[in-house]
């Protein structure tokens, strides 16, 4: 990539000497949309909450993330607050507790737009009332009066993407936007992230366990496991042609929509391991149908499959059968 | 045979206040839902937040008595909740919830804790019987010992699977038994589901908002909207040809990897149940109601070309003079 908008090297943290990301590498261009998958625990959220500086005191972050050239990790205060909510947004699972319970949902939105367009008043409330249009809540102009407990799930995730959208970010990441959502509003609310990015043309980071909402709304997509992104590879390849063990196992656990159904699922067996008692080399090896001895002597690196594919895993070929297929008759 | 379990027109009415000084409001979480279950079947029951359906897995259960209708298990009403008769017959049909951690007690052994309902049931708790169960869920017996914090996700909810399994049910009602777990863990819990059913040719009810999950251990589901059932059928028929127009958004929301997205966006809010449209609930947000839909509430019966049971006018036909 040319000039990435973000670019994260070799980032890691740590809680009390326990690793919650183990090197993590990535590039988001501009414009572009960007999926993140994982189990509970990868590290998914913990990349981009390091990223913006807004883990706790006791998470030890050591790697680079670059806005547009600029280090974040370790940057003075006045900047990362230019960035957070201006430059880079950032939306969260359950909005109703992202939201203030006791102020109106307009006045959130407006102080958003004097933190980072300073903009007070009349001017405040009438951009407030295009956010709320652009976002798609009806009735907006009495909307902006209400108060969170007022809205439905799904009006108040809108009223946040309205406030992420208050700073004209250039990335807007969602964190498990549409979980805490009914299947239909989920509809709705991906419409949405994918409207207002064509429009504004800003990056998307979607992070989320659902490989089908991922790969339906962005163009690449990384999956996490342990700490690592395991794999990187367009959405499209995703599908037909996923790469690790990992990817191929969570791929073969989503229930089929065709074929016979009642049928068992190749499941990837066991669990996540534990943060503090990691294996060695590969962390998914303990669970790998295509694990060797080569595996436990090192973690393998991200390393090419085909252009615009990447996998971390120490056994690639093309000629491998999947290492979850469907179970044999 | 008579069914297993036979549910004729159940209603749950809950009291509300709106505010503080606010008037009372009247809630129907179930209005009129009539379900079957044939033994050794698994009944999958589909809907999202606020639809009912888990209120319909406790009416089932007896665990609350409904305001109207009644359930039959194995050919006889359900007893009053708390009577003697009621605690009897609780050894036959047992819940899984979606939380398992809050489901277990973090201060007893997973061995005693599977032991309990022997005990309660004067089943009598040999230490063979929790180790052959723990083994039937996919658990080492060692696992006895151990206490909730000490195991995953999924094995809690294996462990919540032996407890419920230790009586011999006849009857199992999962309510989102997978939502809480990771991917890669839901697969393995979905197989035990699949084998335990297979196995014991136990009648399940399964209640889940995601559809992948329901046809996948399912003989049949349902879909509920607003306390009612507005479609029932095969798995595969509903899935592939919906009839009610909100199965066809819920079918057309399931995320399609690797399909172009020509999804239905259904418009509006979920409803709240305390303000229910008249007529048909789902008509304002339905893209092709009809004026009969504002007044008249749709039957839930077979439609005539297929004998698919669907409770909308359009899909049945009904409303075209209307309409015209």
């Amino acid at each position: 990539m040319a000039d990435p908008l973000v670019r994260i090297a070799g980032l890691r943290v740590e809680f009390d000497g326990i690793p919650a990301l183990r090197g993590v590498d990535f590039e988001i261009a501009s414009g572009e949309a960007v999926g993140l998958v994982g189990e509970s625990g990868c590290g998914k959220s913990v990349t981009w909450l390091a990223a913006l500086g807004l883990l706790p005191g006791k998470a030890r972050v050591t790697g680079s993330v670059e806005l547009d050239g600029q280090e974040l990790l370790g940057a003075p205060m006045a900047v990362l607050d230019r960035v957070r909510g201006g430059q880079v947004a950032m939306i969260f699972q359950d909005p109703a507790s992202s939201l203030n319970p006791v102020h109106r949902v307009g006045r959130q939105v407006a102080e958003a737009l004097r933190l980072h367009r300073g903009m007070d008043g009349t001017a405040a409330r009438a951009e407030t009332r295009r956010l709320f249009d652009q976002v798609g809540i009806p009735d907006a102009a009495n909307r902006i009066d209400a108060y969170p407990h007022e809205l439905s799930g799904g009006q108040n995730q809108r009223v946040m993407i309205a406030m992420a959208l208050a700073g004209r970010p250039r990335l807007l990441v969602a964190d498990e936007p549409t979980t805490a959502l009914d299947v239909t509003i989920q509809a709705q609310i991906l419409d949405l992230l994918g409207r207002l990015r064509r429009e504004t043309g800003m990056a998307l980071v979607l992070i989320s366990h659902d490989l089908g909402v991922v790969a339906e709304t962005c163009e690449r997509v990384a999956v996490m496991y342990a700490g690592h992104v395991v794999e990187e590879v367009s959405s499209a390849r995703l599908f037909s042609t996923p790469a690790h063990p990992y990817t191929q196992g969570l791929l073969s656990a989503l229930p089929p929509l065709d074929g016979l159904p009642r049928q068992h699922l190749p499941a990837i067996p066991g669990g996540v391991p534990d943060p503090r008692a990691l294996p060695s080399g590969c962390a998914f090896g303990p669970r790998c149908p295509r694990h060797a001895a080569l595996c436990d002597t090192a973690v393998p690196p991200l390393l090419q499959v085909v252009p615009g594919q990447r996998a971390a895993c120490c056994i690639l070929g093309a000629d491998l059968p999947p290492a979850f297929g469907p179970v044999a008759a | 045979m008579t069914a297993l379990l036979e549910a004729e027109g159940l209603v749950r009415r809950y009291e509300m206040r709106r505010g503080l000084l606010g008037r009372q409001v009247e809630l129907r979480a179930v209005d009129g839902v009539s379900l079957r279950l044939e033994r050794g079947e698994t009944l999958g029951l589909v809907g999202e937040s606020g639809c009912g359906k888990s209120t319909t897995g406790r009416l089932v259960l007896g665990l609350e008595a409904p305001d109207e209708g009644a359930v039959r298990f194995d050919g006889k009403p359900v007893p009053r909740p708390g009577s003697p008769a009621w605690r009897a017959q609780r050894a036959r049909m047992q819940m899984v919830f979606q939380d398992p951690l809050g489901a277990l007690d973090r201060r007893l052994a997973i061995g005693t804790q599977i032991a309990e309902p022997l005990e309660i049931h004067g089943i009598g708790a040999a230490q063979d019987r929790v180790a052959e169960l723990l083994r039937d869920v996919g658990l080492r017996p060692d696992f006895a010992a151990r206490y909730p914090h000490e195991l995953s996700g999924g094995q809690r909810q294996r462990a919540v699977l032996a407890r419920a399994l230790a009586t011999d049910p006849a009857l199992l009602v999962c309510d989102e038994p997978i939502s809480a777990l990771d991917v890669s863990v839901q697969a393995q819990v979905m197989n035990l589901l699949i084998d335990l059913q297979a196995e014991r040719r136990l009648t399940m009810l399964f209640i889940s908002h995601d559809l992948r999950a329901v046809r996948q251990v399912s003989h049949r589901i349902a879909v509920m909207y607003l306390g009612r059932i507005v479609e029932e059928g095969e798995p595969d028929a509903v899935l592939r040809d919906p009839a009610h127009p909100y199965a066809q958004a819920l079918v057309s929301a399931i995320p399609q990897p690797g399909k172009a997205a020509v999804r239905q966006v259904l418009q509006g809010d979920p409803p709240n149940p305390a303000a229910r449209p008249p007529g048909c609930a789902f008509h304002p947000r339905c893209p092709v109601a009809v004026v009969a839909c504002r007044h008249l509430v749709p039957e839930l019966k077979p439609r005539a070309s297929d004998g698919r049971r669907v409770a909308c006018h359009v899909a049945q036909n009904e409303a075209m003079e209307t309409a015209a």
